[in-house]
């Protein structure tokens, strides 16, 4: 049964995968996040060490 | 200093529907209502979640990992139960106060978007184009004279730029045609070839709100689709919590204005 091999993909969530998903997308990649603090500062983050492991230099 | 770190928007739940259940740096996750809707939410320190102590932190690694990885299990636990709106990572409010006025907020949005993701999950589609399609002339030109080398050279580079070309209109068509039976398709940016470990380039990252009815059909197409071309090979991932179809002016925005 197929449904039984999907719950087996579910098992390993990549890092990757993940981040894509609870950063938005691109963002990752782009290196940029915004979060809220405090319900009233939006802060712009550089997630510099992401961005170093993750980011092919610019073509 | 304590603040409010949200989780995820869930149709109306109660503590005892959630149990023990544990959020990020192990802080008990708790339920907020709102109006018609629940918040999952938990206390954390400010000299972990404060703004500067949040810029170091995030950039580490290690506590971003641990940190995602705490704030999915507390997401998949709500969608187990009900529909579920996930919150981007990091969304922190002053106190429960002032998280309920901005889940009263995002009220509407929110009420909106738990009705569309009900009864789905979202399903990752990553394509890749298979070296041998993506690197036609692995063969090494033999050299004969300069403009014979040059010539090679040049025919090889425009084999693979069209065939680079017709990867991604593979890559579009599939995803076109299975956007059709999903409720809703976003496209993630492919990863780096460094990241996947894998010497094929990513050609497609998309993301898909299937209907849980809906999902046989789904399997089946991604199944014939990428059977039909033998020049990508799929890696799907899920079911996820619909962390790519959260509503845009999303709730960390929305207060600002």
């Amino acid at each position: 049964m197929t449904m039984v091999d999907l719950r087996a993909d579910a098992v390993e969530t990549s890092l990757v995968d993940l981040l894509d998903r609870l950063l938005g997308a691109g963002v990752v990649l782009s290196g940029d996040v915004t979060i809220s603090l405090a319900g009233i500062d939006l802060v712009t983050i550089k997630l510099r060490a992401l961005v170093a492991t993750v980011r092919e230099p610019s073509a | 200093m304590t603040a409010t770190y949200l989780y995820a928007i869930t149709h109306e739940l109660t503590d005892s529907d959630i149990g023990d259940l544990r959020g990020v740096g192990g802080t008990a996750v708790r339920v907020l209502h709102g109006d018609r809707m629940s918040c999952l939410v938990s206390t954390v320190d400010l000299t972990e979640f404060g703004e500067d102590a949040l810029r170091n932190n995030l950039e580490d690694l290690a506590w971003l990992e641990r940190t995602a990885r705490e704030h999915d299990d507390v997401v998949r636990a709500g969608a187990a139960l009900t529909a579920t709106v996930p919150l981007r990572l990091a969304t922190i409010c002053l106190d429960d106060e002032s998280a309920r006025q901005r889940l009263n907020e995002f009220g509407e949005a929110a009420r909106h978007a738990l009705a569309k993701i009900d009864g789905h999950d979202e399903w990752g589609v990553k394509l890749f184009a298979d070296r041998a399609a993506s690197d036609p002339d692995p063969a090494e030109p033999v050299v004969v004279s300069g403009t014979a080398y040059l010539r090679q050279r040049r025919a090889s580079m425009l084999l693979r730029e069209r065939s680079a070309g017709r990867m991604l209109r593979v890559a579009e068509e599939i995803f076109e045609c299975l956007a059709v039976l999903a409720t809703d398709a976003r496209r993630h940016r492919p990863h780096d070839r460094r990241l996947t470990g894998d010497d094929r380039p990513m050609v497609l990252n998309a993301a898909f709100l299937v209907d849980r009815k809906r999902l046989a059909t789904f399997r089946s197409a991604v199944d014939v689709l990428v059977g039909t071309d033998c020049d990508v090979s799929v890696d799907v991932t899920g079911p996820w919590p619909a962390y790519s179809f959260v509503p845009e002016p999303a709730l960390q925005q929305d207060a600002e204005t």
